[in-house]
């Protein structure tokens, strides 16, 4: 399953019907339609599941981790997206979800809001003795350290290399736990449950590790009915929750799944928050023209109102949010983890990358300067004739594009309708 | 160099236009891409022409800017008809700037612009006429070695 091109999104053929909607979708024009059939071009994906929310023929799989994947653990802890707090109903408390989140099939289930307390101090420390370049931008959504790398390259130094919640928890579990259960570590599967499939793609293709601290990652979707059906049967249980709660949430980490989460508790840098692809691009590229150099940190998630819009949740993020932000509230300022821990972790560099964030992938439509030159006059020429009614016909998602692939030869300008007719 | 090695492309500037504020510079920024020059260059350009646009949308009422790629250079061409700079080498200094209160409270005449191109640029000369417009001419070589 490992793979160096992993991606978690593929299009089941027997469904789509190759009707245009993913095409306008797709913020980096990765797909087409051939043949009658959406394809994504490998190389231009970045997973961030833009296409799998618009598809009306449910034709957008997200490949994610199966329960029956799991069987070969002797031991298996879920490490939950702070999201799925937000996914049930009102009267039921952090503790009962994870207690019920447990009975599915878990030996163990862990908090992920103290992490997030602990990722946010060690970025503090990090803006703390990094003083430049500004802004510095997080590394949380995989979906923006793609696209920083495939269309904004000159930004991979500007990522902070501090490694997300869910490695950080995980990467201390792997630690801990083989020498206190006395099971060997690769019987322990560590599992986290994603609102999104993007997550899957940073686990099987790691960007800033040698390898992911996480075994894989269940949708909260798969996951979300035997959840609700634990939570049912458990009456009993939920009064002894409300009555003795065993997990201390932290305040400060308990809304990192909203936008402005990540750097809500930050005491002495001034931060922006920007959710939503096409904002986060808007964005990148103000930064990439040298703007908000005043901004300290700039945390980027592409999902609409930061994971609480992941593709892959079930409750309405409106919802989710209103539920999560009385967690935030009920939760108060309440700090959970030890400063002093944090920086001992952060010195010793257990929570930093592996190695920095690398470019990948440039598109250049020649590998020669000059005939790159030459390409591109003949690409202004043909789009000078194309409608420009981006209809998608032709299998491209506009003109622009289609006067791109007719010029790299992946496309012929007769591919287009209404080309076509005015010849006639 | 021959003509055919050369891509040109002009890009209207609208004074005042503060919403379609950096799409020239976009623009410009993906067409470098395309053509194959390194993420330093790129982002030298950008900047440059991020900030030549400004200065037109925030002091002129219209400009143009031309874009003129050959495997050598990066040349950018910014005409404008407005106010002109009074005192060319006054305005190339780091902090001074006549812009608005009401710019500044949107974040931009913070006096950086024309000192910003010059950083990022190889060749940079600036000529203007008080009360008829400003004509910058920004060249970044594509082997450039400044920072």
């Amino acid at each position: 399953m490992k793979e160096k091109n992993f991606h978690a999104i593929h299009i089941t053929k027997d469904k789509c019907i190759g009707c245009v909607h993913c095409l306008g979708a797709c913020p980096t024009k990765a797909i087409r339609v051939r043949d009658g059939k959406a394809q994504i071009i490998d190389e231009l994906c970045i997973d961030c599941g833009e296409c799998l929310r618009v598809c009306p023929y449910d034709a957008v799989h997200s490949h994610t981790t199966s329960f029956a994947a799991l069987d070969h653990f002797d031991y298996k802890v879920a490490i939950p997206s702070t999201v799925l707090y937000g996914q049930f109903g009102i009267a039921n408390l952090p503790t009962e979800i994870l207690s019920a989140l447990r009975r599915t099939g878990f030996n163990e289930v862990y908090d992920l809001s103290s992490i997030c307390e602990l990722n946010c101090a060690a970025t503090e420390e990090y803006l703390n003795e990094h003083p430049r370049p500004r802004p510095f931008i997080t590394s949380t959504c995989p979906v923006v350290v793609r696209l920083i790398q495939g269309r904004y390259p000159a930004l991979c130094g500007q990522i902070l290399p501090i490694e997300p919640p869910r490695e950080i928890a995980a990467k201390i579990l792997r630690t801990i736990l083989p020498k206190a259960l006395n099971i060997p570590p690769e019987k322990i599967g560590i599992i986290h449950l994603t609102p999104c499939p993007a997550k899957m793609v940073s686990i099987n293709s790691p960007v800033t590790l040698n390898k992911s601290y996480l075994d894989g990652a269940i949708s909260i979707r798969d996951i979300y009915p035997q959840i609700l059906n634990a939570l049912r049967k458990s009456e009993e249980d939920a009064l002894m929750r409300h009555l003795f709660p065993e997990t201390q949430f932290s305040g400060i980490g308990m809304g990192w799944s909203l936008s402005g989460g990540e750097t809500r508790g930050l005491k002495s840098h001034r931060a922006v928050a920007v959710s939503g692809i096409r904002d986060t691009m808007r964005v990148l590229d103000q930064v990439e023209a040298g703007l908000l150099q005043d901004i300290d940190l700039l945390e980027c998630t592409v999902c609409p109102d930061g994971c609480v819009g992941g593709p892959l949740e079930v409750e309405n993020r409106f919802l989710a949010k209103s539920r999560i932000l009385q967690l935030v509230a009920a939760a108060g300022e309440r700090a959970v983890v030890d400063p002093k821990d944090v920086s001992r972790l952060y010195h010793k560099n257990f929570l930093s990358f592996d190695h920095p964030v690398s470019p990948v992938g440039s598109r250049p439509l020649d590998s020669d300067p000059a005939k790159a030159i030459r390409k591109a006059k003949r690409r202004e020429k043909i789009f000078a004739d194309l409608p420009r009614k981006d209809c998608g016909i032709c299998g491209a998602p506009d003109c622009r594009t289609l006067a791109d692939d007719v010029v790299r030869g992946l496309a012929h300008v007769d591919d287009c309708p209404f080309v076509k007719k005015e010849k006639r | 160099m021959a003509a055919e090695d050369v891509y040109r492309q002009e890009f209207p500037v609208k004074g005042g236009d503060f919403a379609k504020a950096g799409t020239v510079a976009c623009r410009i920024k993906e067409l470098l891409k395309d053509l194959g020059l390194d993420a330093k260059t790129v982002r030298r350009a950008a900047i440059a022409a991020y900030e030549a646009e400004m200065n037109v949308i925030m002091y002129a009422w219209q400009g143009r800017m031309d874009l003129a790629v050959s495997t050598r250079e990066v040349r950018i061409t910014v005409d404008d008809q407005g106010p002109g700079i009074a005192d060319v080498e006054l305005a190339m200094t780091e902090g001074y700037s006549t812009a608005t209160p009401e710019m500044r409270e949107l974040g931009f005449g913070a006096g950086m612009g024309l000192p910003n191109i010059k950083r990022n640029s190889d060749v940079f000369h600036v000529d203007s006429q008080a009360g008829q417009g400003t004509r910058l001419e920004i060249i970044i070589l594509t082997n450039g070695h400044k920072p």
